[in-house]
């Protein structure tokens, strides 16, 4: 049951992770790949305050969400201001870099990882009532992204994407809508950092590389970008598939590089075949129930 | 379409626990134990060679008549030495395989799975990772292998001591295993009476060692230590040796093979590795085993010595089955616990005798190899 | 510490040594500059012409030379089956950015993932052994692949530039890269300056790694770790400006190993995202070279065709 438990988990915090991440980089049009590292702060933040500042776990995991949220409007104005090409490359340093400082610094617990994580609420109601709370987060998450896509703020993404400069010239703020898209995914993004933390209670830097991004990138793209149930499905078919790879029962010394091989094949594949993910973005406007004949 | 996608989710797990339930139906007639490895990743150029010796082992045990008649079993999943997949491998072992023991490595792998282990009850049984946190880590998370601080500490002591020397250097990779082994020496090495002179850390991805080196050479040492991993050290010493560093340089065991000597030529003369297992030339049964190597695989094994612990570890195992039927005491992680310390010393074919301490510590004696005219030779035994 | 012989052997090492940096930074900057992509499958090039080299000259005990040939063939044809496989159908496509940049990354691991499959995950050099004798010139040691490795890294710049200044090819390179719709016009067919532009890539990429494969020791994973360093260089040195990020990739292998002199090493590592971040900060459009001053030609053709000095 554990396992299954585990799965779900890390189930709900990918789906959680590709949406906020569809949010950025879909609905917004911007160009970074650093979500894991938002991920990461949410995590360490939350995980250090709650570790050896005594703050309690129902604050610090909101606390870990805020200083994602701060960090990246810190990442996103100076590049945006620049390009948005730049946002990529600066995304990428950042990431690096922080994840560079976390390695380095003694406080974060430097390489080794960060143990002793205090656990929140699976000691006193038990593993089944976190699975319930990172779901229940997951489906809020969804939630709130489909409310938001399909809004006013929605449409103005759009038009956004669309043509930039009319976007302007009509005088709406494009600077300050990515600014704020971007802030807010990336403190969802936090606040599931959070959760993971307070869970699985040990934290290290490598898992908040690159490849994480690679994974997330892959989650949103094959799924289905600017969709709302995309970033689900992606999430739990990357999540599961390799797990189902991992029961064909292949020999030891192939089964490794082999795996590899074939998730990386089949996502090359599916881009090709398949480009708008499993499942295609509809368009932003709906047509008016009353479709005028004449 | 929320709840589709969570009952998806859950209908997957089931059908992967059904298809698993069916496996472990047959179980009953074998020993089944655990072993979370990395198959596959960066890690794997050690990993996939550990998980083959310990395969190997177990088929020897099967081939002379298993454990009191009954074969053993070991259930191999892959972690790529990542925390994450540490945890889910760990997870399915302790719940759904629900063996009493397993056999892990990679210092982030074990800490991360040690909760599990600990709340599971299951006896994880770290081989190779030799962080010095890992006797930290919890009632039922001990080690087969020697951590950081035996093979490091014995190196530093007889530099100091037996050597004789006064001023060492230390270049070490800028990662925990590198941090740890670097303190070790720097603590045992100035308790017996020496300085440490250059303490330098160097970036994982430097291909450049220049600026280090040469602080290092203006330090003056008698001797320098470099901890990194065997992806680096040869072209570390190679630049040592082009910038006109002639002392002696010792390393520790991730050198120890016949490739290094072929890397550095000349600049091999005199380096130093530490190594925690008997070499082909110390046991028979070594050198039977690196043959068979050749002959099945081409090549020598990555990481021989932890190849021999992997080996043996699968020994430990059977042993601590062996001594439960015997006393018909149920195969529990807690009762397995109870036994590795009862047993506490085994008599193992590839790395000799092992000495399991309750602090979830073992002590081995560590042997000093020099290069000799080209070719590896023991310089000392030191324990 | 700061005496001139450690100051003049940290110039002279890290000058030799970002040889390989430089041809990667530039293959990248030129993808960059001419074909609009952030081609991180370069990674995945490199991988194959170490590999490749390492085939004919470790495994098969070949001579040297063939193994660089082999290299370099391998770069190139990889390079150029990428763009007519991969970036030409996503163009057509008229792929975001995004989806291109995962289709670099994705292929880049599938590569790595295959040569791991045939040559296993331990590091190997191109050459039995990575030790090359000194030679101590003014109390700077230069190593025997030094001077071969900058002799090598300055002529492939100089045929560079010769090459995009005075042939058609790199003449079209640089009109695609102005404005690839305005080249077109005046009948430059796009999809073949592309491929020469991988092409050219992929030998200097071929050139890069030999050297590198010649003193280091190469994973499977060790060209992403690679890249890293040429996509700093080329985005601090300016996008579209080759000349800068081949400048930045020295400047900075220099900065990173005299940083050691000021400060505790385990920094060094920040540095490379520090540079970065102040980079894109501070200097969006690069570092500014001098351009070529565009001389308007003194020679005016008379209507009636015959042309006058004036």
């Amino acid at each position: 049951m554990d396992y299954i438990y585990s799965v779900v988990i890390l189930v709900g915090l990918s789906i959680i992770l590709a949406s906020s991440f569809n949010l950025s980089i879909g609905y917004g049009g911007l160009i970074s790949i650093a979500h894991p590292v938002f991920y990461a702060i949410g995590a360490y933040a939350s995980a250090l305050l709650s570790r050896d500042a005594g703050v309690p776990v129902v604050v610090s995991i909101f606390v870990g969400a805020l200083v994602a949220l701060v960090a990246s409007v810190m990442v996103a104005l100076p590049s945006l201001r620049v390009s948005g090409d730049y946002l990529m490359i600066a995304s990428i340093g950042f990431q690096l870099g922080v994840l560079e400082l976390i390695k380095n610094v003694n406080w974060t617990g430097g390489a080794g990882g960060l143990t002793n994580i205090p656990a929140f609420i699976a000691p006193t109601f038990g593993r089944e009532a976190y699975v319930l709370l990172v779901l229940i987060a997951a489906a809020l998450t969804i939630l709130i992204i489909y409310g938001i896509a399909h809004g006013p703020i929605g449409r103005a993404m759009s038009a956004m994407r669309d043509d930039e400069l009319a976007f302007m010239a009509l005088g709406r703020n494009a600077t300050s809508l990515k600014v704020g898209i971007f802030a807010l995914g990336s403190g969802i993004a936090g606040f599931a950092g959070a959760l993971y933390a307070h869970y699985f209670r040990y934290l290290t830097p490598e898992q908040f590389d690159i490849l994480q991004s690679s994974a997330l990138l892959t989650m949103v793209v094959v799924g289905g970008i600017r969709t709302a149930w995309g970033p689900v499905i992606g999430a739990v078919v990357l999540q599961v598939l390799p797990q189902a790879i991992a029961f064909l029962d292949l020999p030891t010394s192939f089964l490794g590089p082999l795996q590899g091989l074939l998730f990386t094949g089949l996502v090359l594949i599916f881009m090709f075949v398949r480009p708008q993910g499993l499942v295609s973005a509809g368009a932003v406007w709906r047509p008016l129930r009353r479709s005028g004949a004449a | 379409m929320k709840t589709i996608t969570r009952r998806s989710a859950l209908a997957t797990g089931l059908a992967a626990t059904a298809s698993l339930a069916a496996g472990t139906a047959r179980a009953q007639e074998t020993f089944r134990f655990g072993l979370a490895m990395p198959l596959s990743g960066s890690q794997a150029l050690y990993g996939a060679d550990q998980v083959k010796a310990a395969e190997w082992a177990v088929a020897a045990i099967n081939a002379a008549g298993g454990v009191n008649g009954k074969k053993l079993e070991m259930i191999s999943l892959d972690t790529q030495g990542d925390p994450q997949l540490g945890i889910k491998a760990v997870t399915r072992l302790a719940s759904v395989e629900k063996v009493p023991a397993l056999i892990l490595a990679w210092s982030a792998v074990v800490k991360a799975t040690a909760p599990i282990m600990n709340d599971n009850k299951v006896l994880g049984l770290s081989v190779g990772a030799n962080s010095a946190d890992v006797a930290k880590l919890g009632d039922y998370v001990y080690t087969t292998y020697p951590l950081a601080d035996v093979d490091i500490a014995a190196l530093a002591r007889y530099t100091a001591s037996t050597m004789a020397k006064k001023k060492a250097a230390l270049v070490f990779i800028n990662n925990e295993s590198g941090i740890v082994a670097a303190q070790v020496y720097r603590d045992v090495f100035t308790k017996a009476g020496g300085q440490v002179v250059a303490y330098e850390a160097y970036d994982p991805k430097a291909t450049d060692w220049t600026g280090s080196i040469l602080k290092v050479r203006a330090s003056n040492p008698d001797v320098i230590h470099v901890q990194g991993v065997v992806g680096d050290i040869p072209q570390v010493i190679a630049q040592m040796r082009q910038l006109g560093l002639q002392q002696v340089v010792s390393s520790y065991s991730a050198i120890y093979n016949p490739k290094f000597i072929e890397q550095l030529g000349k600049g091999a003369e005199g380096v130093i590795a530490t190594s925690l297992a008997p070499g082909a030339d110390d046991d028979p049964a070594v050198k039977t085993y690196i043959e068979r190597w050749k002959k099945e695989v081409g090549r020598e094994p990555n990481g021989l010595p932890y190849t021999q612990y992997l080996y043996d570890a699968a020994y430990v195992v059977a042993a601590i089955f062996k001594s439960l039927d015997d006393k018909k005491l149920p195969l529990t992680g807690e009762n397995f616990r109870k036994e590795l310390i009862g047993i506490k010393t085994f008599d193992l074919p590839l790395t000799g005798q092992l000495v399991v301490n309750e602090n979830h510590t073992v002590s081995k004696p560590v042997i000093l190899m020099e290069v000799k005219d080209g070719k590896w030779t023991k310089k000392a035994v030191v324990s | 510490m700061l005496d001139p012989a450690i100051i003049g052997q940290i110039l002279w090492s890290s000058f030799a040594n970002s040889s390989y940096f430089v041809l990667f930074a530039l293959a990248f900057a030129l993808v960059l500059k001419v074909n609009g992509v952030f081609n991180f499958a370069q990674g995945g090039v490199m991988t194959a012409a170490f590999y490749a080299a390492y085939t004919i000259v470790g495994t098969a005990k070949g001579p040297g030379w063939l193994g660089f040939i082999g290299g370099l063939a391998a770069a190139v044809v990889l390079g150029i089956a990428i763009e007519v496989t991969g970036f030409r159908n996503l163009r057509l496509r008229r792929a975001s950015p995004l989806f291109v940049f995962i289709f670099t990354l994705v292929l880049t691991e599938l590569i790595a993932y295959i040569a791991m499959l045939i040559f296993g995950t331990w590091p190997t050099t191109i050459f039995p052994s990575l030790y090359w004798p000194v030679t101590l010139v003014g109390g700077i040691a230069i190593s025997e692949w030094d001077v071969p490795a900058v002799l090598s890294a300055a002529t492939a710049c100089i045929a560079l530039f010769l090459f995009l200044r005075f042939t058609r090819s790199g003449q079209c390179m640089i009109a695609v890269a102005d404005n690839s719709e305005l080249a077109e016009l005046y009948g430059i067919e796009r999809n073949a300056i592309y491929v020469h532009t991988m092409a050219v890539a992929g030998l200097m990429v071929g050139l890069g790694m030999f050297l590198f494969g010649a003193r280091a020791q190469v994973q499977p994973s060790t060209s992403i770790e690679l890249m890293l360093f040429a996509v700093v260089a080329s985005i601090a040195g300016g996008i579209g400006n080759l000349w800068g990020a081949a400048l930045t990739a020295v400047v900075l292998g220099i900065i990173q190993n005299g940083s050691v002199l000021v400060l505790p090493s385990e920094w060094q590592g920040l540095l490379l995202y520090i540079f970065l971040f102040v980079a894109i900060i501070f200097f969006p459009s690069g570092i500014k070279l001098p351009t070529r001053k565009l001389k308007v030609s003194r020679r005016a053709t008379e209507l009636d065709g015959e042309s006058q000095e004036t």
